[in-house]
This record gives structure tokens, sequence and C-alpha cells, in this order.
């Protein structure tokens, strides 16, 4: 695999106490494409980019963003943008408020906190409380929220969710204009109709790896739909290593 | 480091949960004041002594609003558990050890903000009180003076130990129930049971140095050992939890 990936694990394992998460994941994140991260409910996809981003240590193995782990990578917060279930927001602050919040952390103006919201479309709606804000526009805060550094790396879990159908078309197009722009995205989903209209690459974990390359590898190699493709590979016990 | 820091003290202040606490501990210490103020019966005979002691009363009424300032320091850090923002300051903080810093720091600061209110106010509070509620004028003393000054560090200090507690607890509602227990319950109940021991629970350390007076008590520089002690054990505590658990 190139010497180039901007995520990468090797060998990934976390038990808690007798459950095992995700066992002996070994795949690559390729810069520059979008990532479709996928499996069904506990298949341990959230916890697979909790891992990479250090928040949660894996049992064994080692995950690395940028050829380090998250916690020893310089500039780690200005590299690499988060929108995920657990990574929250101030839920009874002001969306704008907590996003300015958020930017002197990040030691940025409170100006970009006026782009991200122009960006992800919540300009002039941003005067209410988190907590207040429908799903879709969660979303979008979250989103916001992880561009504000401009990063080359985002991670994305379940961004969809939530979203109406303008939403969700305005999301693809807007990964692909990151992706354009040379920038990295790593998605988790378990809708497959939509990662299959947005992604380049796919991961198919459950619990233990089950396919990680091109999309159009996989479904070219039998003809059919990400779907079949993916459920087929999810109903098997093979523990086959793909490296992208 | 700055910049973190910056963005602390932007959260301790967002948000209104500080200046409810700052008013529950307002509220509580007036309360109190008003008590010692109204506690002499006969004004008409009271010596200089008595009134010395009616000021040095409500003015130390005041080391109440160490429970608010302790509360504060624990919701600061408990609450983002809570809430789930902690793995976002995790993540943008540039590492778990200058959160841990920036937090301490800031939650320090606020502290001196409770202390300087909670002096402030104890001060001011036999020249309302006293006259209005006692008809007489309060008489002020060097041990008032001092009082006013350990109001002001226990006050601070409850603030450091707060913030230490709650990357330990690391749960709001069982912080909070923790803080007020030990201090309300289990604490004062072992002060009378097994006073030797007693004497070195951080509440009552803190009494020594509000001087409350009562002989089974430490040494102010003991007792500011004592309380140093805690902040520092708790907090190593909290940092070891928050370096080597996950953060889900």
């Amino acid at each position: 695999m190139s010497q180039d990936a901007v995520a990468r694990f090797r060998g990934v394992t976390k038990r808690f106490g007798s459950t095992t998460a995700v066992e002996d994941l070994t795949f690559d994140v390729r810069p520059g494409r979008i990532t479709g991260l996928l499996g069904s409910n506990g298949a341990g996809k959230t916890t697979s980019m909790r891992i990479l981003l250090g928040l949660v240590r894996p049992t064994e193995g080692e995950a690395t963003v940028f050829g380090a782990p998250y916690h020893r990578l310089d500039r780690a917060a200005h590299r690499v943008g988060v929108s995920m279930d657990g990574v929250n927001s101030f839920p009874t602050v002001r969306g704008h408020r907590d996003l300015r919040i958020w930017a002197r952390m990040l030691g940025l103006p409170d100006s970009r906190v006026d782009e991200v919201l122009e960006l992800v479309g919540l300009d002039g709606r941003s005067n209410r409380r988190v907590k207040d804000y429908s799903t879709g526009m969660r979303q979008r805060h979250a989103l916001a929220c992880a561009l504000l550094a401009d990063p080359e790396f985002l991670i994305l879990d379940e961004p969809v969710n939530g979203l109406d159908p303008d939403g969700i078309r305005w999301l693809r197009g807007f990964l692909r204009s990151l992706a354009d722009e040379g920038r990295t995205i790593l998605i988790s989903s378990h809708l497959l109709s939509e990662v299959e209209q947005t992604v380049d690459d796919v991961v198919i974990i459950q619990r233990t790896l089950r396919y990680a390359g091109p999309l159009k590898d996989l479904v070219r190699e039998s003809g059919d739909r990400l779907e079949e493709r993916f459920f087929e590979l999810i109903g098997t016990e093979t523990k086959g290593v793909v490296h992208v | 480091m700055f910049n973190v820091l910056l963005a602390e003290g932007r959260k301790a202040l967002t948000g209104r949960s500080w200046l409810y606490l700052l008013g529950g501990g307002i509220l509580f210490g007036v309360t109190v004041a008003y008590g010692y103020a109204t506690s002499v019966e006969d004004t008409a005979a009271v010596t200089t002594q008595v009134r010395a002691s009616v000021t040095e009363e409500v003015i130390r009424a005041w080391m109440t609003m160490h429970l608010f300032s302790t509360l504060f320091g624990a919701v600061f850090v408990a609450g983002e558990y809570h809430t789930g923002t902690i793995s976002r300051s995790v993540l943008l903080s540039g590492g778990r050890g200058r959160l841990f810093a920036a937090k301490m720091i800031v939650g320090t600061v606020m502290g001196v903000l409770f202390g300087l209110v909670a002096a402030g106010a104890a001060l001011l509070s036999p020249l309302v009180f006293i006259p209005t509620f006692a008809d007489f004028s309060p008489e002020w003393t060097t041990v008032g003076w001092q009082t006013a000054l350990g109001v002001f560090a226990v006050t601070a200090l409850g603030t450091c130990w707060g913030v230490a507690l709650g990357w330990v607890v690391r749960h709001q509602v069982a912080s909070v129930l923790i803080i007020v227990l030990l201090t309300l319950g289990l604490e004062p109940y072992l002060l009378r049971a097994v006073p030797e021991v007693a004497k070195y629970l951080l509440t009552i350390a803190m009494s020594s140095v509000y001087l409350d007076g009562k002989p089974e008590l430490l040494s102010v520089p003991a007792a500011l050992a004592v309380i140093g002690g805690w902040i520092v054990a708790t907090g190593a505590a909290g940092y070891q939890l928050l370096r080597t658990r996950d953060i889900t």
C-alpha cells in the first residue's frame, strides 16, 4: 500500500470486557478520496473512528493519522476535523457561541465561525441553542465545527442521519467538492445507496474487516449493486484482509 | 496553551451555571449571616467582647460559599462528560495534559472570583446586618479580618478541589452528590465521632482556615498543608484517570 496513507489501521482490536468490538482491522485511507466505512449497527464503525482519534485505546494494534497516533500528531486538531456522535457541542449554548468556543481553542478568529456557518448553510440560523436545532441542523452544526480549522482530513460519523432529501443531496455535493480540493474524507454510514453515490473507496467491517478497496472493484466483480455485495460480505465469517 | 485557556474561560462564563451557583452562595451566605446577626437576644447589655464575637460569626457565615465554588469546579469538568463535549475538548485542546492544566487554571481563577465575592460580602455584611437586626455596631478585630481572609482562601481552594474531583468522578450528578454529602453530612459527623482523624478531612481542615475555633482543629498552616495534599492527591488521581481511560 502507498506510504502516504492519511489514516492507517494495523491489526487493531478493541475489547470491552468480554465483548470484542473490532478485531484485527488492517486497512488504509487514501489521500484525496472519500472512503466509506460501512457496517451494520454495532459493527464497530464508531469504535474504529474513536480509536483513530485516540479517544479509545486499542487492545491490540495501532491506528495512525498522517503517520502518527493522533495524540502525537503535530497540530492534529488543525489537520483533522471530526463530526461524530459523542463528540458533542454544548447543548444549552447558542450555535454561533458554541462554535466561537471551539474556534478560540483552535486559535482562530471569530470571523471563521461566520465563514463555516455560511459553508454549511446555517448562516442567519445559528442564534438558537444547539439543543433546539432540528436533527438536520445539528448535523450541519457538527460539520461546521469539523470544518473550523479548514482540515486536510475529515472524519464524519453518520453525517446523513437526520438530513432531509435536500440536505442529503447538498451534503453529497459538498463532500465531493471538498475531496476535489484534495481533502481526504472518512465517512461512516449504514445507508448503502447513499454511500454508493458518494464514496470512492469502501471499507466494510462487521467486527472484522470484510473488504477494503475501491468501490468500483467491489461492485464490478459481480456486477451487483453495493447492497448485494455488502450483505454477501457481512454474512460470511471470512477474515480476509484486503489492502486498498 | 494560551488559546486553550481562553477557550476554557469562555466555557466557564458561558451559560448561567456560574451565576446560579454564585447567586446560591450569596443567598446562603445572607441567610446564615442574618441568623448570626439576630442571635443576640438582649442587645441592651451587649459587651465589646460579644460585639466582636457576633461580628466574627457574621463574617464566618460566608464560608458557606466554598460549597458553591466547589460545586462549580466539579460541574465545570463533570458537566463536559454529561454533555459529551469532553471528547471535542480532548481532540481540539492538543492533548489531555493540556486540557487538564487549562481546566485547573481557569477553575482556580473562577475560584478566586467566588472568593473575592465571598470575602467582600463577608466584610460588608456586619455593617449591614448587625446595626439593622442587632441594634449595635460591629466590632472589628484582627480575628475578624483573618476570618475574612480564610473565607476567601477556602472558597478559592474549594474550586480547585472541585475541578480535581470532577476529573475523578466524571459524572455530574454523582460529583454534586458526593460534594454535598461530604460537606454537609459525612465530614461533620466524623468530626463529632472521631475528631482526631476527622481534622485531616478536607472541609474540616478548611474550618481551621476560617478560624472556626474548635479546639480539636489543626493550626492554619497545617490545615493549608492538608488542603493542598487533598487537592494534589485528588488531582493526581483525576489526571491518571483522564490519561489512561477511554473517553466514550
